[in-house]
């Protein structure tokens, strides 16, 4: 037989050059977009002196730093240059990091469901429901501003599960999931452009622009404590479910016929990567076109296969929106914009390079 | 003649329907109506009949994909209905007629998703599966395009590939809906040959619908013909393909001639139907 005379299971190492080649450079990119968060600003720091203060031992290994960081303890006394590094750089750099990952992450998966390559984390609705949520917060309950990124979360789920419903008959289809996506989203969106004209306060209108477009404006570590265990979750169960994501993208009827549930694999996958986005538009806003535009380039990159696709995301990701959220904070320094409108501005000419460059654009 | 070894205990891939009906919730009229066949291991049934006949609907009330509104399909002694998924596609495989949209997957992934029911939840690929995957590649012949991304392929070597990852789910029964058209004929050849190899050494029980009458006669053991939903003759097909038959069900003059190759069919011209002229 044939079988003998091939080397079996190195064929199947799914660790490959170009997983490698992405891990590596995203990981770089990170690195430097974080050398300049860190030493940009209004309290300037050379980069060599801000990643000493990173490497400080007095801080890494110190109990009460660390229980001030992640269980928001109170923060002992430092010099200035390490308290700017570690309280209010580092922490935007790590939410950076994480929402980049839950971004990237939940478009594979919803890429995957929908077997649509253009399927973004905020197809199913998620977006239009927080910013709605957002919306309502500020202009109606505001007595619960406190829990403006709670609520944008729920907001984003309860539109999720809208859709699911009016998608629903007797099972789903990814038609009929994007279409419902589309019908939610549009009424959602009229309802929160109609707000939107009950609010005075241009400075409110400022933070509800922030948050719609997305900013790491501002983000400590109490918002990277609220963001970090979910994405632990949603990673580790994104990639526990890779293989159904394989058997899914070969289409509904073939998925079934390999004995797959159908219906019950969609919704949990669909459901980890709402959550996945949800928990970054807690932390971040809506930041558009991360979850659209990394997916897609590290499939070009690492293939079809989504164990490789999804740890490819998980890096590419947060390399997307760091290196954006460097530049969203140095472009008009002193001034800082959202890092949305940066991530928009780079993800529309990719998409446009790509419908020139590849006439298969849209295919698995 | 199958393996002596299996030949007639309960677990060796016997499918059969009784009274099987089938419909669609916005049918009209029943798509199968209280059909029962047999379909035995080591043997090829081929199913055949005009557009809308009814044959992808059986397939679909084969697999337990549609459920029934009368009657039931058995598989080794048991309701397929009452399987569970996996264990299903451990024992029955289906070609789908659409098969497309994963265009950038090397031939080898894809045929390793064929191992999709008997992988456990973390499992690495066990020895079984590697070993089936090999085998199925060489059933099929396509060891050389494994490391091929789809798209590379041409349409024939794509219906390969899907079919060897049918076959790498190792099932007893193999239904396979219209796995030779649009593709060319040296492909549609060595798909049919495929298909023999199963049932000669193998053992597979195949269930085939074919648009080609003269290839399901020339393949198939037993041939089904189905007309409107029901059986319109069964059997041999040197037995059952007749001029009348032809007429009767796919509307066509033509004239059959049996020879050592099989059947031969000349068609002729259509034939008026009776409803053409009724209005509806």
């Amino acid at each position: 037989m044939t079988s003998q005379d091939h080397p079996p299971v190195s064929r199947f190492a799914w660790i490959t050059r170009e997983l490698g080649v992405v891990v590596a450079g995203s990981s770089l990119v990170v690195l430097v977009a974080a050398t300049l968060q860190l030493s940009f600003g209004a309290y300037p720091l050379s980069p060599v002196a801000a990643w000493r203060t990173l490497v400080d031992p007095t801080v890494l290994l110190s109990g009460g730093a660390w229980n001030a960081f992640l269980f928001g303890g109170p923060v002992p006394a430092y010099e200035t240059g390490t308290l700017v590094t570690w309280t209010i750089r580092l922490p935007r750099v790590l939410v950076g990091v994480l929402v980049g990952m839950n971004l990237a992450v939940s478009g594979a998966i919803l890429q995957a469901v929908t077997r649509n390559e253009l399927a973004s984390p905020f197809v199913l609705g998620v977006s239009s429901g927080a910013g709605l949520a957002v919306l309502l917060t500020v202009v109606v309950f505001t007595g619960f501003l406190p829990y403006l990124p709670l609520f944008a979360a729920v907001g984003g789920g309860v539109a999720f599960l809208l859709v699911y419903g009016i998608a629903w008959q007797g099972g789903t289809s990814p038609v009929r999931l994007v279409l419902a996506g589309v019908i939610v989203s549009s009424v959602f969106g009229s309802v929160q452009t109609g707000l939107f004209l009950l609010l005075e306060d241009v400075g409110v209108i400022q933070s509800v622009v922030a948050w719609t477009t997305g900013s790491l404006v501002g983000a400590d570590w109490a918002r990277v404590r609220m963001i970090l265990p979910w994405t632990v979750v949603a990673v580790g169960a994104a990639l526990l479910g890779s293989r159904q994501l394989n058997v899914l993208t070969l289409g509904e009827r073939t998925a079934s016929s390999l004995g797959m549930s159908v219906e019950h694999a969609r919704f949990g996958l669909s459901g980890v990567a709402v959550l996945a986005a949800a928990a970054s538009v807690a932390a971040a806003g809506i930041v558009g076109f991360v979850g659209l535009v990394v997916p897609h380039v590290v499939r070009r990159l690492v293939g079809t296969d989504h164990k490789r696709l999804l740890v490819g995301c998980a890096f590419a990701g947060p390399a997307l929106l760091t290196a954006a959220d460097a530049g969203a904070r140095l472009a008009l320094n002193p001034a800082q914009i959202p890092v949305g409108i940066v991530t928009g501005l780079v993800g529309g000419p990719y998409f446009l390079y790509l419908m020139r460059k590849h006439r298969d654009f849209g295919g698995f | 003649m199958g393996d002596p070894t299996s030949g007639t205990d309960a677990d060796d891939g016997s499918l059969s329907t009784v009274s099987l009906t089938l419909e669609y919730p916005d049918g009209e009229s029943p798509a199968v109506d209280g059909v029962s066949l047999t379909v035995d291991p080591a043997r090829i049934t081929a199913l055949v009949g005009p557009n809308g006949s009814g044959k992808s609907t059986l397939l679909k009330g084969l697999s337990a994909q549609l459920e029934p509104t009368a009657g039931r399909t058995v598989l080794d002694g048991r309701e397929v209905a009452t399987y569970d998924d996996t264990e299903l596609a451990r024992r029955l495989g289906i070609l789908h007629q659409e098969t497309d949209g994963v265009e950038r997957l090397r031939v080898e992934e894809l045929v390793a998703h064929g191992r999709y029911p008997y992988r456990r939840f973390l499992e690495r690929p066990s020895e079984a599966d590697i070993d089936a995957i090999e085998r199925a590649l060489s059933l099929t012949g396509i060891e050389r395009l494994r490391d091929r991304p789809l798209a590379d392929l041409s349409g024939g070597q794509r219906r390969l590939a899907w079919l060897t990852m049918v076959l790498a789910q190792d099932t007893d029964v193999l239904l396979l809906d219209e796995p030779t058209t649009f593709l060319d004929l040296r492909h549609q050849l060595a798909v049919m040959d495929v298909v023999r190899g199963l049932r000669d050494d193998v053992g597979t029980a195949v269930v085939v619908v074919l648009h080609d009458i003269e290839q399901a006669a020339r393949y198939a053991d037993e041939m089904v013909v189905l007309s409107d939903g029901v059986v319109a003759a069964r059997g041999p097909p040197a037995e059952i393909v007749t001029a009348d038959l032809l007429a009767d069900v796919f509307g066509i003059e033509a004239t059959v001639e049996t020879d050592s190759q099989g059947v031969r069919i000349r068609p002729v011209r259509p034939l008026p139907r009776p409803s053409d002229d009724r209005p509806r």
